[in-house]
């Protein structure tokens, strides 16, 4: 049995003020973009809401399913969702099959791009969150995560 | 290389619906930096001398910062354009998620010129391209509906939208522009501007990365400034309280405006302040974008007779103008006449003003109420009625006022003058300065008009803040210069950034200076924010002498000569005498003549003597379809 993690999100302290979309467009890509994050914010009733989105890492995630390259894959060691990028040919379907917009094809890096749980270090969207919206949790029953593909 | 800067600014024409991409000139990163400094200069060579402020040729820009879009904390942007409230120079700053979106659609600044022939709002996508569109069906709606409506229309509900409500669109002279939800270009009337050039709405939504030369350097800096952040005790307030904490702190100093500024003491000031609205109001906090101090205190008011509405829980500047200085105490009635405000684009701070003005005027039976209208102190009706007809021009009463007070002085006559309590035309903001008179040379000295964020001396003055290392006596008229020039200077250098007022209250010049160095590669010494503040001021200050500025323009209401009635500061008053002897030492110390002229020296000293100028770019062109 291993040990794993997740990011639960807690949607009544979110602000909305992105600073987890800024260091995690910084880690990806180098760069600031929250629209180029890994993780969303919808932002709802005049700013009254804010919903942080992040990656399920699904039991059955639909971005592997439609994968015709087979690139998207899971991280035995972290539990994350991952894409291989040498292996991804950029062709957006697992883009279109996402119900929550957790994967898409970035325009520089040429290849689908979604959380990978920071690979296993501190993700840096949860360091970044001021409020506690956005906690890691430990999952002790990693056997709920296996079994996909 | 990565300089923190996009490297263009985005130039459009609405006359001929064409468009101009010209670089940001080095010596502008330099010498400028951003946000205040680019508008400071570029206002100086793009607008004509003696432009009319509504007509075509007034540049409306919107300008960010090298640190803008940045992890670095508490960032804004802002606009700048020449004011039809003051016919000066003006500039305005905004939080929330707007200016950000202009560098991410790869620009460090947006210059609108011309004027659209018909209704018109931009579209800036995702590649930078501009599309010009038909705003017919959102004219005339609020700045709020046409926000949803912009994003709806394009089908992006991820763009960030600047508006004008009506108010705007009539040209109403302290309306305002609308940036996103709960954020706006406040002060001086820019809605004017964008309703002249039948500019309804400007939507950005853009897929560039921002990046900064040192990003190791850069998120240690970062880290720096948010430690200091999370270290002081003032940021700790607002983001446990917003604003709202100050409705009790300015009520027990003496400073809250009551009645028209009649008085500086407001005895039912507790009903406003942030256990009341804690209690009627709050639901959950809100940032703007990149920023963990969350000052904004969302809420609702969910009964009664103004449910139901969302609202930014009133913050003090709106809970005092609307509420003590007319007289209203009940919060949801003040939340309720703020949230008009919001929707017609009006400035809460100059519409409180107007309306205490009004008020006034009319128990003096210097104006009539329309009949069934009560224009009495207290009264929410009739404040709801004078919103309505200045935001629509409609009726003498709204045209009268929709001017702002000094207009409407001058044109009632009967020394109404004497209590319209404005600087340079615009309108003295929520902090009587009677009792602190270095407060009444900073709203005297401004460079736009009566404005509490150009050096706020009450913190020396009655705060206890020291100055220095020194305590500073709150009715000393000496040393008030010195110290008020060292605020504006510091302001306006970090206002480049684009700084934000409450994060300035925690992070130090230092750790500013760090993320500005690490961001752009060059060097910046926090000494410069000083240096390089001081030529902006001067710059703007040359602007307004340009424009007509007058010495004598430089003076306070006629009221504060009088002595306050009662209070916490009871007999306080600012004689013409006090305030020609704090200006005289103020020009002297700034190396200004009598008149207020920066002196030769003064400009060799700072480097605009035959200084570089921004060229109007040629190459305009229609964008591509």
């Amino acid at each position: 049995m291993t040990e794993t993690y997740f990011i639960k999100t807690n949607f009544d302290l979110c602000t909305g003020c992105g600073l987890c979309q800024l260091a995690c467009s910084e880690r990806l890509l180098g760069g600031y973009n929250p629209h180029r994050a890994a993780i969303r914010i919808r932002h709802l009733s005049e700013n009254l809401y804010h919903f942080p989105v992040v990656c399920n890492h699904c039991r059955n995630p639909f971005c592997a399913n439609v994968c015709p390259a087979g690139a998207i894959f899971r991280d035995a060691a972290t539990g994350a969702v991952k894409v291989d990028s040498e292996a991804c040919t950029a062709c957006g379907l697992c883009q279109r099959f996402c119900p929550i917009g957790m994967i898409r094809v970035d325009p520089d890096r040429k290849a689908a791009v979604k959380c990978d749980l920071c690979a296993g270090e501190e993700p840096r969207c949860v360091s970044a969150c001021p409020t506690g919206a956005l906690i890691k949790v430990t999952v002790k029953n990693a056997a709920e995560t296996e079994g996909v593909r | 290389m990565n300089d923190g800067y996009m490297g263009r600014f985005l130039f459009i024409d609405l006359t001929n619906r064409s468009v101009s991409r010209p670089p940001v000139p080095e010596w502008l990163k330099t010498d400028y930096i951003g946000g205040k400094g680019f508008g400071a200069r570029l206002l100086t060579d793009l607008c004509p001398t003696g432009a009319d402020p509504m007509g075509p040729d007034n540049p409306l820009m919107f300008f960010t910062g090298p640190l803008t879009s940045t992890a670095a904390p508490s960032m804004r942007a802002c606009m700048v354009t020449k004011s039809p409230l003051t016919g000066l120079y003006l500039d305005s700053f905004f939080g929330g998620r707007f200016g950000p979106e202009i560098k991410y659609a790869g620009y460090d600044g947006i210059v609108i010129v011309g004027c659209a022939d018909t209704p018109t709002y931009l579209w800036i996508g995702p590649e930078g391209r501009v599309a010009f569109r038909d705003a017919a069906a959102i004219w005339g709606q609020n700045a709020l509906e046409a926000n949803r409506s912009v994003k709806q229309d394009l089908h992006e509900p991820e763009a960030q939208v600047v508006t004008i409500g009506q108010a705007g669109e009539n040209r109403v002279l302290f309306s305002l522009v609308t940036c996103e939800y709960n954020r706006q270009a406040g002060r001086g009337g820019a809605g004017a501007v964008m309703g002249a050039k039948n500019l309804k709405a400007v939507a950005v939504k853009g897929k560039h990365l921002v990046k900064v030369h040192h990003p190791e350097s850069f998120s240690e800096a970062c880290r720096r400034s948010r430690s200091e952040l999370s270290a002081s005790q003032e940021v700790a307030a607002l983001s446990q309280f917003g604003t709202s904490a100050a409705v009790s702190f300015s009520a027990a100093i003496g400073s809250i405006p009551f009645r028209n500024f009649q008085n500086q003491a407001d005895e039912a000031a507790e009903k406003l302040g942030d256990t009341a609205q804690g209690r009627h109001l709050f639901l959950a906090k809100a940032a703007c974008f990149g920023c963990p101090i969350h000052c904004s205190q969302m809420g609702a008011v969910r009964t009664g007779k103004f449910a139901t509405f969302v609202t930014d829980t009133v913050e003090y500047e709106s809970a005092a103008m609307m509420g003590a200085n007319l007289d209203i105490h009940d919060i949801r009635a003040v939340a309720h006449l703020t949230r008009l405000c919001d929707e017609y684009g009006l400035d809460t701070i100059s519409a409180g003003n107007v309306i205490g003005f009004a008020f006034e005027a009319a128990e003096r039976g210097i104006i009539a109420a329309p009949a069934g209208v009560d224009l009495r102190f207290g009264s929410i009706d009739g404040a709801e009625y004078l919103l309505e007809a200045i935001a629509a021009r409609k009726g003498p009463l709204g045209r009268l006022l929709a001017g702002g007070v000094k207009r409407a002085g001058d044109k009632i006559g009967k020394k109404a003058s004497d209590y319209a309590m404005h600087v340079k035309g615009m309108e003295v903001p929520a902090w009587g300065p009677r009792g602190t008179p270095g407060m009444g040379l900073a709203y005297m000295t401004s460079d736009r008009g009566a404005c509490h964020q150009r050096g706020f001396m009450i913190s020396y003055e009655l705060a206890g803040e020291p100055f220095e290392g020194k305590p500073v006596q709150a009715e000393t008229l000496a040393g008030k210069a010195e110290i008020l020039r060292n605020r504006q200077d510091y302001l306006s250098g970090t206002d480049t950034l684009v700084k934000c007022d409450f994060g300035a209250m925690g992070i130090s010049a230092d750790s500013y200076a760090r993320m500005l160095s690490a961001a752009t590669g060059r060097n910046a010494d926090p000494a410069s924010f000083w240096l390089i503040g001081e030529r902006i001021w001067n710059l703007t200050r040359l602007f307004n002498l340009r424009e007509g500025m007058k010495t004598e323009d430089e003076r306070l209401p006629k009221r504060v000569e009088d002595p306050l009635p009662g209070g916490p500061l009871k007999g306080k008053k600012i004689s013409g005498k006090d305030a020609a002897y704090m200006l005289a030492d103020y020009y002297r110390i700034r190396g200004w003549d009598e008149q207020g002229r920066p002196r030769k020296e003064t400009l060799k000293r700072l480097n605009l003597i035959d200084a570089p100028t921004f060229v109007y770019p040629t190459d305009f062109s229609q964008e591509k379809r």
